[in-house]
């Protein structure tokens, strides 16, 4: 059976960072499954993990004009869910498993606090962040042009 | 095998005429003794009194006997063909244009990838690397469209997607809850893939899209010289004398519509081109 720290060094989230710093992270991540129809999080709920996806889709939505539900994105294997949650805000948009999902949970709390003890873990980690921060930004702006009109 | 004229719009009567989606129309022609193309090219359809438009051929480059145009209607020209139905007359003078390089990527993983309508000029290639694919490594078809709604060729992407020998992925812009497919940008679905020398990329949306895909491409280890774009300006003579359709050194109409992206990546970025 793959150990914890296996499977997280396997993630390209974690993928290069040497072997102190996935010990670092074993202590603060679980392996979870979801089911399909399971929300990973809700909008205006206080998030507490960060989710490396291993397998599986997750629709992140939200209620549009009246009651209709919109899917603003999915997001796959090898993605990252919650990432605005590293700091502590309420999830703005629900996070549904639309199939069985698999994911590394990582406590914020438990990061934080070693990415505060170990500043080298801590820049790696912020940086991988800002990273996935700005290639969401960038295809969110993409899509905000609405080019295919 | 071509009777058309290269300088003279030939009247073909519309032998078949299908509603894609709202705003986009095919017209199937049966050109007396066939007509050859290469896939990318495309013709100037003229509608009589109101003008001529460039419009990719949409067809299977193995039946020359059917020519097909897959358009949109955005301007006065296009809105007149929208009108017409089978039976009616269009005046079509070609083929026109650069190809999709075929030969040059033969034996090597070749991806598609369609933004919106551009997936009507890449059709042609599709159909030719499916009937010759053995001749090709991996195939990969990527579309994005603005919904499940808008998405073009639905039926052929279905089938496309039931055979086993090329992968098929289609991503929307934004669904509703009955959409179980991904959501967001074509890119996001390379974000599993990893690229080498002998993948090549034939791509074919708007503009912008393709400026994101290359430089996605890029971060994944793709240089600019394995793509291949189709671009789209303002043409008028399609035969490269009147300049309308001028990017910097080249013509559209003569040197394009499809280019190496590092031929034209540095007019591509310069904004007033």
């Amino acid at each position: 059976m793959e150990d914890l720290a296996s499977i997280i060094r396997a993630h390209p989230f974690c993928a290069g960072l040497p072997e102190e710093h996935i010990a670092l992270l074993v202590g603060c991540t679980r392996n979870l499954h979801f089911r399909r129809g399971e929300f990973l999080m809700r909008e205006g709920q206080y998030e507490d993990r960060l989710y490396l996806i291993r397998r599986g889709q997750v629709a992140l939505e939200s209620q549009g004009r009246g009651a209709e539900v919109v899917c603003l994105e999915t997001l796959g294997p090898d993605d990252v869910l919650g990432v605005s949650c590293i700091t502590p805000h309420a999830a703005h948009l629900d996070c549904r498993a639309t199939e069985s999902v698999v994911a590394l949970a990582i406590d914020n709390q438990c990061l934080t606090r070693k990415m505060q003890e170990d500043p080298r873990l801590g820049y790696m980690i912020a940086m991988r962040l800002l990273d996935l921060t700005y290639q969401r930004l960038a295809r969110h702006r993409l899509q905000s042009l609405d080019v295919y009109k | 095998m071509n009777r058309l004229s290269a300088y003279l719009p030939t009247p073909l009567v519309i032998t078949d005429s299908v509603r894609e989606l709202p705003g986009v129309f095919t017209f199937a022609f049966a050109p007396e003794g066939g007509f050859a193309f290469s896939p990318g090219q495309f013709n100037m359809l003229y509608v009589h009194g109101v003008g001529e438009v460039p419009i990719s051929i949409s067809g299977d480059p193995a039946e020359p006997q059917r020519l097909i145009h897959t358009i949109r209607a955005v301007g006065t020209v296009t809105r007149a063909l929208e009108r017409l139905d089978a039976g009616d007359w269009v005046g079509v003078r070609g083929p026109y244009g650069s190809a999709w390089p075929l030969s040059e990527v033969r034996g090597r993983d070749v991806w598609f990838v369609a933004g919106g309508l551009g997936l009507a000029p890449l059709r042609p290639a599709i159909l030719h690397v499916l009937a010759h694919r053995d001749e090709y490594g991996a195939v990969n078809i990527l579309c994005g469209a603005r919904s499940p709604e808008t998405l073009l060729y639905r039926d052929e992407l279905t089938r496309w997607r039931g055979r086993f020998d090329c992968r098929v992925q289609v991503i929307v812009d934004s669904a509703r809850r009955d959409w179980y497919g991904p959501v967001g940008v074509v890119t996001q679905l390379l974000s599993h893939d990893t690229f080498g020398p002998n993948d090549a990329v034939l791509a074919c949306g708007p503009e912008v899209m393709l400026r994101f895909l290359v430089r996605e491409l890029a971060r994944r280890g793709l240089p600019e010289s394995a793509v291949w774009v189709s671009l789209e300006r303002s043409m008028k003579c399609g035969v490269g004398l009147c300049g309308h359709c001028q990017l910097a050194g080249t013509f559209l109409c003569k040197n394009g519509p499809v280019y190496r992206f590092d031929e034209v990546a540095a007019w591509l970025r310069t904004r007033e081109l």
